[in-house]
């Protein structure tokens, strides 16, 4: 598996399985990002309650997460007064009323277990809508000057999400382009090293013709780049990497390409973390065959014991040489 | 293989060979103890020159021999910092498993990366020429090892960029 799934696996296969037959559930479980789900029947088996707690919630309010889902999870959403205590947001799925041919249930199914994805999407679409307005922007503006006079960029508010405890994404949207900053840290020595490797592979991936259209990757470790310099409390040290994805329209021109780039960009941080993990593993199974061939190789040098094999007289007893 | 790797190991495999004349003695300073002269070097007289192979600044070989011990230290060539950070996990890797490797130093001397020890007893234990070839096909190895895992590594990351990078086309 190359690439990480954008939906949640649990959910999708507990839905799946609750849809066909309903039954009791009190399950806890845990998504990228420390992302906490809890999945009940609290008053009867046919009404499903999940509910999600994310780090950043107060961010993503912030940005409209709200709004959006209360549009993508019309009529399952919860109130804030209704939601269950510890966690931000809650889904209510009564299996009564959902629909009955396959195809639309898998759709609810997977609509779903986008539930974390949907609400990490808002930052992204408020910036994609605030590019489109500048562009239009742009364009009078520009038209109504002349072409000597260069026009000031216009540019976004910058949008921080701070999804982890020391790391964030800084969004901002530009009348041409959506910069989306990733900030990561590696802790350890090796995934700093790995990582390196990992980030200049991206930048240098786009020289491949195939991959023209790709968004452009910067990397930069230690110093944030120029469009976050400013803000406060941003770490540089060895261990810091700062990831840029320019993002042009081209890369959210229609709303099935804006969600496809959405949920892939969003799991930047997990999919360079897991492939530098992978990498780790697999380095590690390769030096235990290597060992284990020097061993062999070192076992060569003893010469072999002639074990002292047991004899016996004609008469069946056994006899030991001294 | 590259023509300066071949006289390396030759001049490793023949100096280790001529070093590797181990006889028992017994600690002159404590009674009843017997040990590796050239670890504990109490007693000057039964070390003899420690020589140093080295085929660049990088890779070179200490053979240090005693009368009834001989310590043998490595230094394996490292690039840049991926090859570094290879190494070090490689080395630490066996000397982790030391004890299954019978002549194996837990710990490098330092400036190396990785030490042997081979007393008098091993060696009797031990074909002789055998523990050579173990040293020289080390030595070959290690090398290729870590090429190759630096190698595989790039190309993961090429993959894995690539696959990503090719979802927004």
């Amino acid at each position: 598996m190359i690439l990480l799934e954008s939906h949640n696996v649990i959910v999708h296969d507990v839905l799946t399985d609750r849809f066909e037959k309903p039954s009791r559930a009190d399950i806890q479980f845990v998504d990228y990002d420390n992302v906490r789900f809890h999945l009940s029947t609290p008053d009867s088996k046919t009404v499903l309650l999940l509910s999600m707690g994310i780090q950043c919630w107060p961010d993503l309010v912030k940005y409209g997460a709200r709004d959006h889902l209360e549009k993508t999870f019309e009529g399952l959403l919860l109130s804030q007064g209704e939601t269950e205590p510890e966690y931000d947001v809650s889904l209510r799925i009564d299996l009564e009323q959902i629909p009955q041919d396959p195809e639309s249930r898998n759709a609810l199914i997977d609509k779903i277990a986008h539930f974390k994805s949907t609400a990490m999407s808002a930052p992204f679409i408020s910036a994609f809508e605030e590019q489109a307005s500048l562009q239009a922007n742009y364009k009078d503006a520009a038209g109504a000057q002349q072409m000597d006079v260069q026009p000031q960029e216009a540019k976004g508010d910058l949008k921080v999400v701070k999804y982890r405890e020391e790391e964030a994404i800084f969004i901002q949207a530009s009348h041409d382009r959506v910069t989306i900053i990733f900030s990561t840290v590696f802790k350890d020595e090796t995934d700093r090293v790995y990582g390196r490797v990992f980030l200049q592979e991206f930048v240098d991936a786009r020289k491949l013709g195939s991959l023209q259209n790709a968004p452009q990757v910067r990397y930069s470790n230690r110093e944030p780049p120029l469009e976050i310099r400013h803000l406060p409390g941003l770490k540089n040290g060895e261990d810091w990497g700062y990831v840029t994805f320019v993002l042009f329209p081209r890369h959210f021109a229609n709303p099935a390409q804006a969600l496809a780039t959405i949920n892939r960009i969003q799991l930047f941080r997990d999919y360079l973390h897991y492939h530098i993990k992978c990498s780790k593993a697999y380095m590690h199974s390769r030096m235990r065959y290597r060992v284990a061939e020097f061993l062999k190789i070192l076992n060569r040098a003893k010469p072999e014991v002639a074990v002292p094999q047991e004899k016996k007289t004609a008469s069946g007893r056994t006899f030991r040489r001294q | 293989m590259s023509n300066t790797l071949r006289p390396y190991l030759n001049a490793v495999r023949s100096t280790l060979t001529a070093a590797l004349t181990l006889q028992n003695f017994s600690s002159q300073v404590v009674e009843r103890h017997n040990k590796p002269e050239v670890e504990c070097s109490t007693s000057p007289e039964v070390l003899l020159k420690p020589l140093v192979v080295s085929r660049n600044e990088s890779e070179r070989v200490l053979i240090e021999p005693s009368i009834n011990s001989i310590r043998l230290s490595i230094a394996i060539k490292q690039a840049d910092e991926i090859e570094k950070i290879l190494c070090h996990k490689f080395t630490r890797f066996m000397m982790m498993r030391a004890e299954g490797f019978v002549i194996l130093r837990r710990k490098p001397i330092p400036g190396y990366d990785i030490s042997f020890l081979i007393t008098n007893f091993h060696s009797e234990s031990m074909l002789k020429h055998k523990l050579v070839d173990f040293i020289i096909q080390f030595m070959e190895d290690v090398d290729k090892e870590i090429s190759e895992m630096k190698l595989s590594l790039n190309a993961r990351a090429r993959i894995v960029a690539e696959s990503y990078l090719s979802t927004f086309v």
